[in-house]
C-alpha cells in the first residue's frame, strides 16, 4: 500500500504540479490530494513591476516622445530597445521567477493553462507592454471563483480589447457610427469560438454578429480621462437596442447588456464541456477520459461555473490518478520543472532564470507569442517532435553544467528514488555528475508526467 | 587545422566582464607585476571519465601487456614514440612527443587520486577537493590560489569542485547554446531504448543533425571543442591582467566500448589543445606548467566490447617551458598477475596529489605551512619536476 501512496505524491507532484523543488515531495507524501487542494488560491502579482496604468503612462510617453522627435527633426531614440521591450522582459522573468519559486504550483499551472485559453500575443509596441498584464490583473485575480468573473475580466481588459479589436468597434447605429467606422467581430467571434462554447459550440454568425453588437462600446481609457489605464464604456459607440444570442433576448442596458451575455455563456453547458474537456487534456491525457470529464461538467453546471469545485472534482476523480504518464510536458513545464529539480527554491539564480528564458525562446515556447488567440498547441505531437527533442538535449546539457546539484539528490526529491531500472542503471554509469543530471533530466520519466 | 592562434582583441572583447577587477583585494596589485609579466603560470586540465594510461603510455617491455590486451596494443604499438625506459607515447601523442625530446614532458605512471572507489563522481571529487574528507565547497587549486594570493579562470560554465572555496574563481565559457555532446547522445539511445515516442524522434535528430551540417553548424561546434578552449584560456593566461592558473575539462574518457577508434580521437584533441596552449602562451610558456590528471585507470584487460572498465591507478603528464622533463616518473608495478590490484587493475604507486604539491612548492614557491593548507594529508614527492632556475627569475 505504501508504494501506492508514494506514486500518488509522485503524480501529484509532477501531472498537477511544476515538479518537486526542496521539501515540495515530503509535503504532497501526506496526502496528495490534499496538498493539492489546499493550493486552489490565487497568484499574486506585483503591481509595483508593471500594470495597465504604467504601460498606458508608457504609451502615452512614447507619443510625445514621438511627436517631439517629428517636430523638432531629431531621430526617435531606440524606444523597443529602451522602453518597451525591457518592460515586457521584467514581466516575463517576474512571471518566470514566481513559476520557479512558487508553494502553490497546482495554482501556477491552473494560472497558465488559462493565461494560454485567454492568450494574448506581443504584436504592436501597444501589446508588447499590454500582453503580460492580462494573466496578472484579470486571470489570476479570478482564478478560483466563478468563471463567469473571469471571463468578464478578461474580456474588458485591455489587453484583450487591444488584442482583437475590440476597442474600437462601434455598433452602425450608435452615434459614432453615424460616421464611417464600423463593428468589429473579433472579439466576439473568440469569445465564441475559443474562449467559451468551443467551435463545436451550436451557435450562428448570427449570434456572433450579435455578440459583437451587445459588446459595443466596450472599450479603452483615453489619456484624458481620470484613472487614466483601464475598461472604459463608450455609449457612443454601443448599438443600440435589444439583441437576441442562442435564442434568448438581451435588453439594452448599456455594458450591462454584453455582461449578461457573457455570464449566460459562462455557465452554458456546452462551455463546462468545452473548458472540462480543455483542462483534463492539459493536465492528464490527449484523449480525456469520459468519465471525469462528465462528473466535472456536472459540477460546472450545479455550479454556474464554479471553477475551484470542479478542480476539486478533477482532483478527488480516480481517473486523474492513472499510474501511467500520458502527457509529455510542454517546454514551458518542461524548462520550470527542471530548474525547481535542480536549484533550491529560497534564492533564485538569475543566471539559471536567464538561460530559462533562453530555452523558452529556442524551444518556440516564448511567452505572449504563440501568435494566435489560440494560444499554443497542449497536444503532446506539438512538442514532441525530433528538433524540438535535440534542442530539449542541448538545453540540458547546458543546465546540467550550471549546477552542482546530485542525480541522486534530485531522483529523491522529485520521484522518490522510484525510477525505471534502465534509468538507475544508466545514471549510474554516467561520467560525471553533470551528465547523470542531464541523463535524469533527459530521462522517459522525467519528460512525461 | 587553421586559426589555431585565436585574436586576442576578440577574445577579451568576449571576457572584458570578468576581466574587470581581476585580482581581489588581497591579490597583486598591477604596480607589483613585473614589467614583462613573465610569472609563474599554472594549468590544470582535467580528464573526466578515467583514461586509459595503458593506452596513453604503453609499458611496452612489460610482457604482461600483451597477454592482457593484445587486441588493444597490436595496432598501435609499431606506430607508438619510444620515451625508453620500456614506454612508449600512444602515436596520437605528436606534440607530447615533441615535448618530451625538448625535456618538457614528464609522464608519470601508477598515480592514483586517493579515492578509494571506482565511482567517478567520488574519485573526481577526491581529486579535485584534495582533502582527506570530501569536501565539494572547497578545491585544493583553489586552496593554492588563495595563498599564492593570485587569481583562477575556469573554463566551464560554472566553477568545478577544483577551485571552489574561499579565493573567488571566475568562470569563462563561449555563450552560445552548443550541442550536447555525441557521448550524451550515445547513452541517451540505451536510455530511450524501451521508449518507442523518444527513441524514434532521437534517432531522427541525429540524422538531421548530420544532415545539417554546414558551415555555421561546424563553426559553432569549433567553438567548444578542447582545441578552441585551451586555446581561449592561453589567450588569458597571456594577457598582462590574466590570471595565474587556469583550470580546463574534458569529458569523455569512459571508454567502455570500441575504445581504440574513440581513444586516437581523444588523444588527438587533447595533444592538439596542448599544442595550441603552448602557442598562445608565447614567450609565457618557458613559466608554465600544465598538469594533466584523471580520476582513476581503466581495467588491464580487455572487456568484452572492446573497451576497459572502471580501474585503480593510472597515468598523468607534467609539461610546460617550466618544467625539468623528459623523463618518466613513478615507479612501475608491473602487470604480472600477482602485482595488479585485486588482479585486475594497474597498482598505485603514488598519489597524483603528490605531484601536485611538489609542483605548487617548486613552481610558486608555497612553504610547508601554505602546502599543508592545500593539501593537508599529503606528503611532497621528492624529485625535481622544475627547472631550478626558470627563465622569469632570470629575467627579474
Amino acid at each position: 500500500m505504501a508504494a501506492v501512496k508514494n506514486n500518488r505524491a509522485i503524480i501529484a507532484v509532477n501531472r498537477f504540479g511544476l515538479g518537486a523543488t526542496g521539501a515540495e515531495f515530503s509535503a504532497a507524501k501526506h496526502d496528495p490530494e490534499q496538498w493539492l487542494l489546499q493550493q486552489l488560491v490565487s497568484p499574486v502579482f506585483d503591481k509595483t513591476l508593471g500594470d495597465t496604468e504604467s504601460a498606458f503612462n508608457m504609451i502615452a510617453d512614447i507619443k510625445v516622445l514621438k511627436q517631439q522627435s517629428r517636430q523638432k527633426n531629431m531621430k526617435l531614440p531606440d524606444i523597443g530597445r529602451t522602453l518597451i521591450r525591457p518592460y515586457r522582459q521584467r514581466l516575463i522573468m517576474d512571471s518566470l521567477e514566481q513559476s520557479v519559486q512558487t508553494n502553490i504550483p497546482f495554482a501556477v499551472r491552473l494560472l497558465d493553462f488559462f493565461s494560454n485559453h485567454f492568450s494574448v500575443s506581443v504584436s504592436t509596441q501597444t501589446m508588447t507592454l499590454l500582453a503580460p498584464i492580462l494573466e496578472r490583473e484579470a486571470i489570476a485575480p479570478n482564478l478560483f471563483g466563478s468563471f463567469a468573473d473571469l471571463l468578464i475580466a478578461v474580456e474588458q481588459h485591455p489587453a484583450m480589447l487591444v488584442y482583437l479589436n475590440n476597442e474600437k468597434s462601434v455598433g452602425p447605429n450608435s452615434k459614432a457610427g453615424k460616421r464611417a467606422r464600423g463593428l468589429n467581430e473579433n472579439l466576439a467571434r473568440e469569445i465564441l469560438e475559443l474562449h467559451t462554447l468551443g467551435v463545436d459550440g451550436g451557435y450562428s454568425l448570427d449570434d456572433i454578429r450579435q455578440l459583437a453588437m451587445a459588446i459595443s462600446g466596450w472599450s479603452i481609457t483615453d489619456e484624458g480621462d481620470t484613472g487614466h489605464g483601464g475598461f472604459k464604456f463608450r455609449d457612443n459607440y454601443h448599438q443600440p437596442g435589444a439583441r437576441i444570442i442562442l435564442g434568448k433576448s438581451y435588453g439594452d442596458n448599456g455594458e450591462a447588456q454584453g455582461r449578461a451575455v457573457l455570464h449566460d455563456l459562462a455557465r452554458h453547458r456546452k462551455t463546462a464541456e468545452f473548458i472540462s474537456y480543455k483542462l483534463v487534456q492539459h493536465l492528464i491525457a490527449d484523449q480525456p477520459p469520459k468519465q471525469l470529464v462528465s462528473a466535472m461538467v456536472d459540477t460546472w453546471v450545479k455550479t454556474e461555473g464554479d471553477i475551484k469545485a470542479v478542480v476539486t472534482t478533477m482532483i478527488k476523480h480516480s481517473q486523474s490518478w492513472d499510474s501511467q504518464s500520458n502527457k509529455f510536458k510542454t517546454p514551458r513545464e518542461f524548462v520550470v520543472s527542471a530548474y525547481r529539480a535542480v536549484n533550491h527554491p529560497e534564492a533564485v539564480d538569475q543566471g539559471l532564470l536567464n538561460i530559462l528564458m533562453r530555452g523558452l525562446n529556442f524551444m518556440g515556447h516564448k511567452p505572449f507569442a504563440s501568435g494566435s488567440p489560440a494560444g499554443y498547441s497542449q497536444l503532446n505531437i506539438a512538442w514532441s517532435g525530433s528538433d524540438a527533442l535535440m534542442k530539449r538535449i542541448d538545453w540540458v546539457s547546458l543546465l546540467s553544467q550550471k549546477t552542482s546539484e546530485t542525480p541522486k539528490n534530485v531522483a529523491a526529491r522529485i520521484f522518490d528514488s522510484q525510477l525505471s531500472p534502465l534509468t538507475v542503471k544508466l545514471l549510474a554509469g554516467a561520467e560525471s555528475r553533470a551528465q547523470g543530471l542531464a541523463m535524469l533530466l533527459l530521462s522517459p520519466e522525467f519528460q512525461r508526467r | 587545422m587553421n586559426n589555431k592562434k585565436i585574436d586576442r582583441r576578440d577574445l577579451l572583447k568576449a571576457a572584458a566582464g570578468s576581466f574587470i577587477a581581476w585580482h581581489s583585494p588581497a591579490a597583486l596589485s598591477l604596480t607589483d607585476i613585473p614589467a614583462n609579466n613573465l610569472k609563474p603560470k599554472l594549468v590544470w586540465v582535467i580528464l573526466r571519465g578515467a583514461m586509459d594510461s595503458l593506452h596513453a603510455i604503453l609499458p611496452l617491455s612489460d610482457s604482461g601487456l600483451m597477454e592482457h590486451r593484445k587486441r588493444l596494443v597490436t595496432p598501435v604499438k609499431d606506430r607508438a614514440f619510444d620515451l625508453g625506459g620500456g614506454f612508449a607515447l600512444h602515436p596520437a601523442f605528436k606534440e607530447l612527443n615533441r615535448l618530451y625530446k625538448k625535456k618538457q614532458l614528464i609522464p608519470v605512471v601508477a598515480t592514483e587520486s586517493g579515492a578509494n572507489s571506482r565511482s567517478h563522481f567520488q574519485a573526481q571529487d577526491m581529486l579535485e577537493s584534495g582533502l582527506p574528507e570530501v569536501d565539494t565547497e572547497s578545491g585544493w587549486l583553489n586552496r593554492a590560489v588563495e595563498v599564492y594570493r593570485g587569481a583562477s579562470v575556469a573554463v566551464a560554465h560554472t566553477v568545478p569542485i577544483g577551485l571552489r572555496g574561499k579565493h573567488l574563481a571566475k568562470t569563462w565559457y563561449p555563450d552560445l547554446l552548443r550541442p550536447a555532446s555525441d557521448d550524451l547522445f550515445q547513452r541517451l539511445k540505451v536510455l530511450y531504448k524501451d521508449d518507442e515516442l523518444l527513441s524514434e524522434r532521437l534517432d531522427e535528430g541525429l540524422e538531421n543533425r548530420q544532415l545539417l551540417s554546414g558551415m555555421e553548424q561546424v563553426e559553432n561546434k569549433y567553438k567548444y571543442n578542447f582545441s578552441s578552449l585551451a586555446a581561449s584560456c592561453a589567450v588569458m593566461l597571456a594577457d598582462k591582467d590574466g590570471p595565474d592558473c587556469a583550470m580546463l575539462e574534458m569529458t569523455g574518457w569512459d571508454t567502455h566500448q570500441n575504445q581504440l577508434g574513440r581513444l586516437d580521437r581523444k588523444f588527438s584533441q587533447l595533444d592538439e589543445g596542448i599544442a595550441i596552449i603552448r602557442e598562445n602562451l608565447a614567450e609565457q610558456w618557458d613559466n608554465t606548467v600544465v598538469v594533466v590528471t584523471t580520476e582513476f585507470g581503466r581495467t588491464v584487460a580487455e572487456n568484452g566490447t572492446r573497451g576497459t572498465d572502471h580501474g585503480t591507478a593510472s597515468a598523468m603528464f607534467i609539461t610546460g617551458g617550466a618544467v625539468a622533463g623528459g623523463k618518466i616518473e613513478g615507479r612501475w608495478p608491473g602487470l604480472s598477475m600477482a602485482n595488479l590490484y585485486q588482479g585486475r587493475d594497474l597498482m598505485p604507486t603514488s598519489d597524483t596529489r603528490q605531484w601536485i604539491r611538489a609542483i605548487l612548492s617548486q613552481h610558486w614557491k608555497l612553504n610547508a605551512a601554505q602546502l599543508d593548507y592545500v593539501f593537508p594529508t599529503i606528503k611532497t614527492m621528492n624529485s625535481q619536476l622544475i627547472r631550478p632556475v626558470s627563465k622569469s627569475t632570470a629575467a627579474i
